[in-house]
């Protein structure tokens, strides 16, 4: 029916199935060996492989390695990315400033800085860095911007009639007005920055999940490549809910309706 | 003539010849408001009113100090307008509640921006929160509030500031009729509690009537004033109820009246 809704049980049924069929047909692929069982293993072993990889591996410190790369990187775009963002969603002359420059290195597309940063910072911590920095940083102040530029007139109008300063403005309507959507704009672009970290990984490094893969690819266990891609994967989702529950916590006079 | 006025003890708000025009990127100007003088005593409600697009409510926001007049001048209290203050306090048709602030803080926002002391502004806020009867939602946020429960907000708030004019630009415009009509009479007798000039744009005779101690007519494109007077069939008393407006002689006649007037300028608008 369109636009009619369906219960929860059915929601929850529906979204179910669609993986029992994705699993089902990877694992009849397997079993009728429609498939070269080299490069496409069975479900089961990819799981036994990520088992073995943490039980006996080192992949744990892999995972808390790419996982200290995105945060560390991700929290220095968000210290330079929200002052800024709401300073040029706020002022004529600092979008103006800033904006042709911001603008100019979102159409550069960051991978292409690895070779030089590479040559300026090495090979330790610092080009991934970099490179995760740049890959993120200046879509989050264009997001933060537009967001700023969203808030409503009439709340900083009232503001002024009420007395307030320019300065108490901007403290007590435009960043507190903003913030919600702030972190929405962070929870989109953290998804990004996972993608540039598994390609600073699998270009140039020893250590992390996008290296434990580029080094089972050359043993040929696509297990532990696959087993790689999970993690990935299930490491997105829960960085995505942490976000999700931040702004159900901090901004919860946004969710009063639904209680 | 204005200049008179001045010398007058009871007149707040005084604007002479004041107009507006806007110039587009392309070079070419448009008068959005040419002309406009009219005055407000103290303690009188001004009913701004004219058909849409007569620039009424550019009228409003330059008093307000959110925008210049290109021509003429506007004075409170003998001193001229420049810049948005807390002695012209707006309350908007949109919802303006600051979400993040309960009521009573959302009440107090102003007196703290204007460094009234905690204890104080806990009591004046409670006060008009009793006044705009919301005092059981003090502790609550915006979004568990209804429209017309918003806007009382609005109005507390303004008001607790003590501004020397209230502005309010369609403030009822976006609620249903039966809450609209609920906030004209606590509107009507919150003026009548509190010693408040209050000048209010409109486009609802009937709100205009029953509100306001004066009507400013105006024409549109460009817009200017077209007629400017007592709302006389009251006799320079106020109404408190709705009804009772009805009921006085008179108030057909100036019903009527303004429906040709507005008649008159939708037309020309037309043509």
């Amino acid at each position: 029916m369109i636009r009619k809704p369906i219960s929860r049980t059915a929601s929850i049924l529906w979204g179910v199935s669609i993986w029992v069929i994705f699993f089902t047909a990877w694992e009849l692929a397997v079993i009728f060996e429609k498939v070269n069982l080299l490069l496409v293993p069975p479900p089961e072993k990819v799981l036994t492989a990520l088992y073995s990889l943490i039980v006996e591996g080192n992949f744990l410190n892999d995972i808390g390695i790419s996982i200290l790369r995105v945060i560390g990187s991700f929290l220095g775009a968000c210290v330079v990315a929200v002052p800024l963002g709401i300073l040029m969603g706020t002022f004529a002359t600092a979008e103006s400033f800033l904006n042709p420059f911001v603008s100019a290195w979102r159409y550069l597309p960051a991978p292409a800085f690895i070779p030089i940063l590479l040559m300026w910072l090495g090979t330790g911590e610092g080009p991934k860095l970099a490179l995760l920095f740049i890959g993120v940083v200046f879509f989050l102040i264009t997001l933060i911007m537009d967001y700023t530029r969203q808030v409503r007139i009439e709340l900083i109008e009232t503001s002024l009639t009420l007395g307030a300063s320019q300065k108490r403005v901007l403290w007590t309507v435009i960043v507190p007005a903003v913030l919600p959507n702030v972190v929405i704009a962070m929870r989109q672009m953290l998804a990004v920055s996972w993608t540039y970290l598994v390609i600073a990984e699998i270009v140039a490094s020893t250590t992390g999940i996008g290296a434990m893969m580029m080094r089972a690819r050359r043993f040929l266990h696509t297990d532990e490549i696959m087993a790689g891609i999970l993690v990935i994967g299930i490491l997105g989702l829960l960085f995505d809910l942490l976000f999700r529950w931040m702004h159900r916590v901090f901004f919860g006079y946004l969710y009063n309706n639904e209680r | 003539m204005a200049t008179n006025f001045n010398k007058n003890d009871s007149v707040k708000l005084v604007v002479e010849n004041a107009g507006k025009t806007y110039t587009h990127n392309n070079g070419s100007t448009i008068d959005a408001i040419v002309d406009v003088s009219f005055s407000v005593q103290r303690n009188e409600y001004c009913v701004l009113l004219g058909p849409s697009g007569c620039g009424k409510s550019t009228v409003l926001r330059m008093v307000a100090g959110l925008e210049t007049p290109t021509t003429g001048r506007i004075l409170l209290d003998g001193k001229i307008i420049e810049g948005p203050d807390r002695h012209r306090g707006m309350v908007f048709q949109n919802y303006t509640s600051f979400d993040w602030l309960t009521v009573n803080k959302n009440v107090e926002y102003g007196m703290k921006c204007n460094g009234v002391a905690a204890r104080e502004r806990e009591q004046i806020a409670a006060h008009f929160l009793d006044i705009v009867q919301l005092t059981k939602f003090k502790d609550a946020y915006p979004s568990q509030l209804s429209g017309g429960m918003k806007q009382r907000v609005a109005i507390a708030r303004t008001l607790a500031n003590k501004p020397s004019v209230i502005l309010m630009d369609e403030p009822f415009g976006a609620l249903d009729a039966e809450t609209r009509w609920n906030m004209q009479e606590l509107m009507a007798s919150i003026i009548e509690s509190t010693d408040t000039t209050v000048v209010m744009v409109t486009h609802d005779i009937e709100e205009a009537l029953f509100l306001g101690d004066r009507i400013v007519f105006f024409s549109g494109h460009p817009g200017t004033v077209m007629e400017d007077g007592p709302v006389e069939y009251k006799n320079r008393q106020r109404v408190m109820i709705k009804e009772e407006a009805l009921d006085l002689p008179g108030y057909i006649e100036a019903e009527r009246h303004i429906m040709a007037l507005m008649r008159s300028q939708r037309q020309e608008i037309g043509g």
